[in-house]
């Protein structure tokens, strides 16, 4: 039981944020490439009037999915067609098992780890899932019985092989470093400095396994440029096509899991996964009087300006629609005020003065925020690289993996071999 | 709890490779075949060689079954009902079936003292697995390389649109 219940309490964490991060990052990709492309994006569903700047969107979506018809082709593989979305979605959210997002927290007196699986093989593990995940889409793309899906298919399966061995090459190089292939040996070695005052992240130490990675992973993840398996241009929407309703809201969901899982692979690997520069553990510890003042503070500015902004502009724009859209930005600026108010509140409770065991646990907490920072940051990344660069031509795509990324990675892992064996 | 995930695993693993000879499209067989290795995977992971399962799923079930269902979904679309009969129609699985059962029950006679040991701790392991490839079966381990790496050649050698080699 007492490895049951912490587990449990961890999945429930990870799951809390990946499926709550979907939604957000659905209304991010689209109200962000508005501001790319210099449009307004979606702002039209409402609840009682209030827009919310078309966050009420992802739940108008959801609704619209679930009570569409369920369609099935005809001639489609009963079976395959209706498995491929669920493998996609669980093989998404099998790889959050060996992600650390966090150091330990240490609760009455005992350490956990805050991490569902701590493999010996953590890295392994990630690469053998990520190779996996290419037979929902093939299953789907080939069951739907229809050309464009099927090319999709095609396009996804031999993108993800070609692709899966850069990744590799990129993450071989880390794992030379922090001889390790425990992810969260790899993400604690990062907390170290170079030379006194340069994190030794992944990126530091391993700048070209750190661009391959990223670029791996965004042919992994089927994400702009290299979505080619969608391609709407070329195959209309590729191997999900033929899908609608919930069936579809799988793939969709996936595709942003996928994301997050790429973002989170990225952060551990390369970005010092929960460690926050310059501040360990024991920095924060030792000096939680001085941290959690400033951290509570610039909380509080940030709120601040922010509940400012919303009422300057409720000023500003008054009487602008005539309806109850007015009333928005002093709807968010009174929850902004509030949110100030609650820092205030928890200023005044002196939380600092608890004592080293709620020290610890506040070194945890902003640990864990550092992460999901991070992963946040990365998950943005993804939306401004689709809504910036152009897709690529299929060609380019091989030759980019074969004859540029392919001898990258070799040249690098020679280098870092040379370099290990020489220091 | 060990033993009850090897007999699911096991059952799992055999219903999987049941389904993957008897079903007559070759797809399904495929998608079959991999489900299968997956559960081996499992079983892998039972007998504490963790590397040994995610080998399985990374190589078997991710890499090599990706290139065979590649090929087979070409061949075959989803509602093209294969010509082959089932492995259920032939005559011949009674008496091949027969002799594995012998098979089976002579190995169930077979001494296995000296095979049979508790694992040393850290077996299985990465560690383990590379100190092993690395110093005791160094010379193998690198030849098998060389194999890969003529393969290698060939296959850009056939794939060259040059006439002769492409050298």
């Amino acid at each position: 039981m007492s490895v049951v219940v912490p587990s449990l309490l961890k999945i429930t964490f990870l799951l809390t944020i990946i499926l709550g991060l979907v939604p957000v990052l659905i209304w991010v990709e689209r109200k962000g490439s508005a501001f790319i492309q210099d449009r307004t994006g979606p702002n039209r569903a409402s609840i009682a009037g209030i827009r919310l700047a078309g966050l009420v969107h992802p739940i108008a979506d959801v609704l619209k999915l679930m009570f569409k018809e369920d369609f099935r082709p005809e001639g489609s593989h009963k079976f395959l067609y209706a498995l491929a979305p669920f493998l996609v979605f669980f093989i998404a959210l099998l790889t959050y098992a060996v992600i650390p997002f966090g150091d330990f927290i240490e609760i009455a007196g005992v350490q956990y780890n805050l991490i569902v699986a701590d493999l010996d093989i953590g890295i392994l593990y990630v690469l053998a899932i990520a190779s996996l995940g290419t037979y929902g889409v093939v299953m789907g793309g080939w069951a739907s019985n229809n050309k464009y899906a099927f090319l999709g298919a095609l396009r996804s399966t031999s993108q993800m092989i070609s692709y899966e061995i850069s990744m590799g090459l990129a993450i071989m190089g880390i794992m030379m470093i922090f001889s390790s292939l425990r992810l969260s040996e790899i993400a604690a070695g990062q907390g170290d400095l170079i030379w006194g005052f340069l994190p030794k992240w992944g990126v530091v130490v391993q700048p070209i396994g750190a661009i391959l990675f990223i670029v791996a992973v965004f042919a992994e993840t089927n994400r702009n440029p290299f979505d080619l398996p969608e391609g709407e241009s070329e195959l209309v929407s590729g191997y999900h096509l033929e899908y609608s309703s919930l069936k579809f809201a799988l793939f969709f969901m996936a595709e942003y899991c996928n994301m997050v899982i790429g973002a989170a692979l990225i952060t551990t690997l390369f970005f010092g996964g929960w460690n926050i520069p310059w501040l360990s553990r024991d920095v924060i510890v030792s000096n939680v009087g001085i941290v959690m003042p400033i951290q509570l503070g610039l909380q509080f500015l940030l709120a601040t300006i922010i509940a400012l902004l919303f009422f300057m502009r409720a000023k500003r724009e008054k009487n602008k629609f005539g309806d109850n859209r007015d009333r928005e930005p002093v709807f968010m600026g009174v929850i902004a005020t509030l949110s100030a108010a609650g820092v205030v509140v928890a200023l005044g409770a002196t939380p600092w003065t608890l004592g080293p065991n709620a020290a610890s646990i506040y070194a945890t907490l902003l640990q864990v925020g550092a992460f999901v920072c991070k992963v946040v940051f990365f998950c943005w990344v993804f939306i401004w690289v689709r809504w910036t660069l152009p897709r690529f031509r299929y060609d380019q795509l091989m030759s980019l993996g074969w004859k540029v990324m392919l001898p990258l990675g070799l040249a690098n892992l020679v280098v870092t071999a040379i370099w290990l064996a020489l220091v | 709890m060990e033993a009850v995930l090897f007999y699911l695993f096991g059952a799992l693993l055999l219903g999987g490779a049941i389904a993957a000879m008897t079903s007559r499209s070759a797809v399904a067989a495929a998608v079959w075949l991999i489900f299968a290795f997956v559960n081996a995977a499992g079983i892998y992971a039972l007998l504490s060689a963790p590397v040994l399962a995610i080998l399985q799923i990374l190589i078997y079930a991710g890499a090599i079954m990706v290139l065979f269902l590649f090929v087979v979904m070409m061949l075959q679309g989803p509602t093209l009902k294969s010509e082959l009969k089932s492995i259920g129609d032939r005559k011949w699985w009674l008496p091949v079936g027969a002799i594995l059962v012998a098979l089976l029950n002579w190995m169930r006679g077979v001494n296995l003292e000296g095979f049979i040991n508790d694992a040393p701790a850290g077996f299985g392991e990465i560690k383990g697995v590379a100190e092993l490839l690395l110093n005791k079966y160094m010379i193998t381990f690198e030849m098998i390389s060389l194999v890969l790496l003529v393969a290698i050649i060939g296959a850009v050698a056939l794939a060259s649109n040059k006439k002769g080699m492409p050298w």
